[in-house]
């Protein structure tokens, strides 16, 4: 079982273990290399858009806070950090 | 080095804070202008110093890498390169880094060190940074990164006198070196920086407890939208609330001015043109700038404490909907202070489409220019009381309503559009999310005094110019005994040809002739009426007693009245709009068509306006 980003829950820290950087744009691909969003590198889900459609999501990278579509989030496979 | 001034540039990620330590070292002094050919905003300053030598400083819009996803950013690159037309390289750069974000920020850091110009790094908010539990070493960072390590607290003046003297002694000391080739923003560059975070990192406890605390509220799917919608609400109640007392001082002071004119100067032409063109037409507008500035500074406090871009986050969903992104939220709230910042910051949106879209709809958002005509016709036609108990003045809803009907308006386009004229994928929507910051005074107070220095600069010119034009229109030929001089004049007869065409829609003879000069600006229709109504009253001491909304409430029913209001929330009357749509989207294709879909707009918003009224009887 794949677990990607768009589905993950809220709060929980996670891995991303890889990024299918065709799903996306080149310079989207890039702004999120350039947020730290990159294989191997943990992230914690926060937040997801109001109810008029539960659309972007806020996750923490390191010290930082981002906000990416679910649609990118989509093309991100993640898996749970060893405890 | 030579006899010329030393030009630094500041350089940083967003949110960096580039823009507060920018305003602490050049204080006030600082000119804001575009850059030759492109519409970039460009922040540059001076200071000096310790022992008086000036320099000048140049504030560069934020950005990650030296490869631009927008064109504000691609102006970063080429300055820092030597590239940009019209402006010389820096001779140094201050690097700024948020000290609380080391890991991030070290990655375009890196990438800016490798250009071999003389650096030095501000390791600035050092503060927030403690208070979020980080102990950092700046001598070890300095070590590592081969530069000057200078911890800034920029709202609190700290560390400035040491940066500039370490920038100092980076351009004395610099051996000229070649560029290294620039690191690729990539995985091995992220693993650097975040290997030279972590040796500079004395301790570290968990992240920004606060910010998550606040924001587990402010991004509460419904409740966030609630506080979202309050925030709005007490922000135009505010507008109207707090800018009585010093509108009426203004409007006192023009009016004594305007008395010491005749009392002054012998009755002949010069007089009646400053006491009725001049002074009439720009005193009854510049009495709105209480109202622009209470809403410049909601705007400026919310950027500042960052709040915006939550903002944003909140309302992606809905814009989603109707093809846009939450990046375009910001435009368009900038566009209710005025649509021309906010076409020019659409600029941070990278989807051509999604940024086409939005320059279009920005008109939509209510702008400033559109309050003195609000303000006007409300005061005059919509009773001041409070709505059955509650403490919710009626004007403040009626006021809300129509920046309410601009933003439904908005919406509604923005689907058309992206189904028709500038269909493309579903734009993406990527931002950084700063944390809550307390807006800082200084910054709030230079910004607002920007604003109202543009403001009145424009009423100085434009208005005062198209006013004394009208009023020429207005006083020849003059009329003889017995008929209206308005009506007589130039002006008068070109607005009885356009009434024809208004006069479907509930609109006057008054309106006609507003309507043409507010094509400069839309307050200019304030200033164009209570011109007409000066020469009106021309002698008739009652009636130059009266206000012009007093004035217009005995000559215009109800129903023309909301008509005009409903016509103001579309109408593309403003020259400013137009010529900045122009340059953006690069020809005149675009803005003829949203001067054309605007007007439609208006002309069907303010007839079924106007039809309803008098079907209910308000004709």
């Amino acid at each position: 079982m794949i677990a990607l980003l768009d589905k993950a829950p809220l709060g929980v820290a996670v891995r991303i273990s890889r990024i299918d950087w065709g799903a996306m744009s080149q310079d989207e691909g890039r702004r999120l290399r350039e947020f730290g969003l990159m294989e191997g590198c943990e992230i914690t889900p926060r937040h997801r858009g109001s109810i008029f459609s539960r659309d972007p999501l806020a996750l923490t990278v390191g010290r930082m806070q981002v906000i990416i579509r679910a649609k990118q989030a989509a093309a991100i496979e993640i898996e749970p950090i060893a405890a | 080095m030579t006899g010329a001034i030393p030009s630094i540039a500041l350089v940083g990620n967003p949110n960096a804070g580039k823009s507060s330590l920018f305003n602490a070292l050049t204080g006030a002094r600082q000119k804001i202008a575009n850059y030759p050919g492109v519409t970039v905003e460009r922040k540059a300053g001076h200071a000096s110093f310790a022992d008086g030598r000036p320099i000048s400083l140049i504030d560069l819009p934020g950005t990650y890498s030296l490869t631009p996803a927008s064109l504000d950013e691609a102006v970063t690159r080429d300055v820092v390169l030597g590239r940009q037309e019209g402006e010389k390289r820096p001779d140094a750069l201050i690097v700024v880094l948020d000290a609380a974000n080391l890991d991030n920020h070290l990655c375009f850091a890196l990438e800016l060190l490798a250009l071999g110009l003389p650096t030095v790094v501000a390791l600035n908010m050092l503060d927030l940074a403690e208070r979020d539990g980080l102990t950092l070493d700046p001598e070890r960072l300095s070590r590592e990164l081969g530069v000057p390590v200078v911890p800034t607290v920029a709202v609190r003046k700290r560390g400035l006198v040491e940066l500039l003297s370490a920038i100092d002694g980076a351009i004395q000391s610099h051996q000229p070196r070649e560029a290294v080739a620039a690191p690729r923003n990539d995985v091995s560059l992220h693993q650097r920086a975040r290997a030279i975070a972590r040796v500079a990192t004395v301790d570290e406890t968990p992240v920004r407890r606060w910010t998550q605390r606040v924001d587990r509220i402010v991004l509460h799917p419904v409740g966030g939208l609630v506080i979202l919608l309050v925030l709005m609400f007490v922000m135009f109640q505010a507008v109207y609330a707090w800018a009585g007392p010093p509108a009426d001082a203004l409007e006192g002071l023009v009016g004594t001015m305007q008395q010491w004119v005749v009392a002054t100067l012998p009755e002949n032409f010069l007089r009646d043109l400053i006491v009725e063109g001049l002074l009439a037409g720009v005193g009854a507008v510049v009495v709105f700038l209480p109202q622009i500035l209470i809403l410049f500074l909601f705007i400026l406090l919310l950027e500042a404490s960052g709040y915006m871009t939550r903002a944003a986050f909140l309302m992606d969903g809905l814009m989603a909907r109707v093809g846009l992104s939450g990046r375009g939220f910001i435009p368009l709230l900038s566009s209710f202070a005025c649509a021309v910042p906010g076409i020019m910051a659409t600029r941070a949106i990278p989807d051509e489409k999604d940024r086409l879209t939005t320059i279009l709809i920005a008109p939509l958002m209510t702008c400033s220019a559109r309050l003195p005509v609000y303000a006007l016709i409300i005061a005059a036609f919509i009773p001041d009381r409070l709505v059955g108990g509650t403490p919710v003045g009626l004007q403040g809803l009626v006021l809300f309503g129509l920046y309410l009907s601009g933003i439904v308006g908005a919406l509604v386009v923005a689907f058309v559009l992206r189904r028709t004229i500038a269909k493309g994928s579903a734009a993406g929507f990527m931002m950084e999310m700063p944390r809550y910051q307390m807006p800082q005074w200084r910054d709030i107070a230079l910004g607002l005094w920007q604003r109202a220095w543009i403001f009145l600069r424009r009423a100085g010119t434009i208005i005062a110019m198209t006013t004394v034009v009208l009023w020429l229109l207005l006083s020849f030929p003059k009329a003889p005994e017995g008929q209206s001089q308005v009506e007589y004049s130039v002006a008068g007869r070109i607005a009885s040809g356009l009434e024809v065409i208004v006069k479907p829609i509930g609109f006057n003879h008054d309106i006609a002739l507003a309507l043409i000069p507010a094509m400069a600006a839309r307050e200019v229709a304030v200033s164009a009426m209570a011109t007409a109504n000066a020469i009106d009253a021309d002698g008739d001491e009652d009636a130059m007693a009266q206000s012009l909304g007093e004035r217009l409430q005995g000559k215009w029913s109800l129903a023309t009245a909301l008509a005009f209001l409903a016509w103001f929330v579309f109408a593309p009357q403003c020259i400013s709009t137009i010529a900045i749509t122009r340059r953006e989207t690069n020809g005149w294709k675009w803005p003829m068509f949203m001067v054309g879909y605007l007007f439609l707009l208006a002309y069907a918003a303010a007839g079924t306006t106007y039809w309803t009224a008098v079907a209910f009887g308000l004709g």
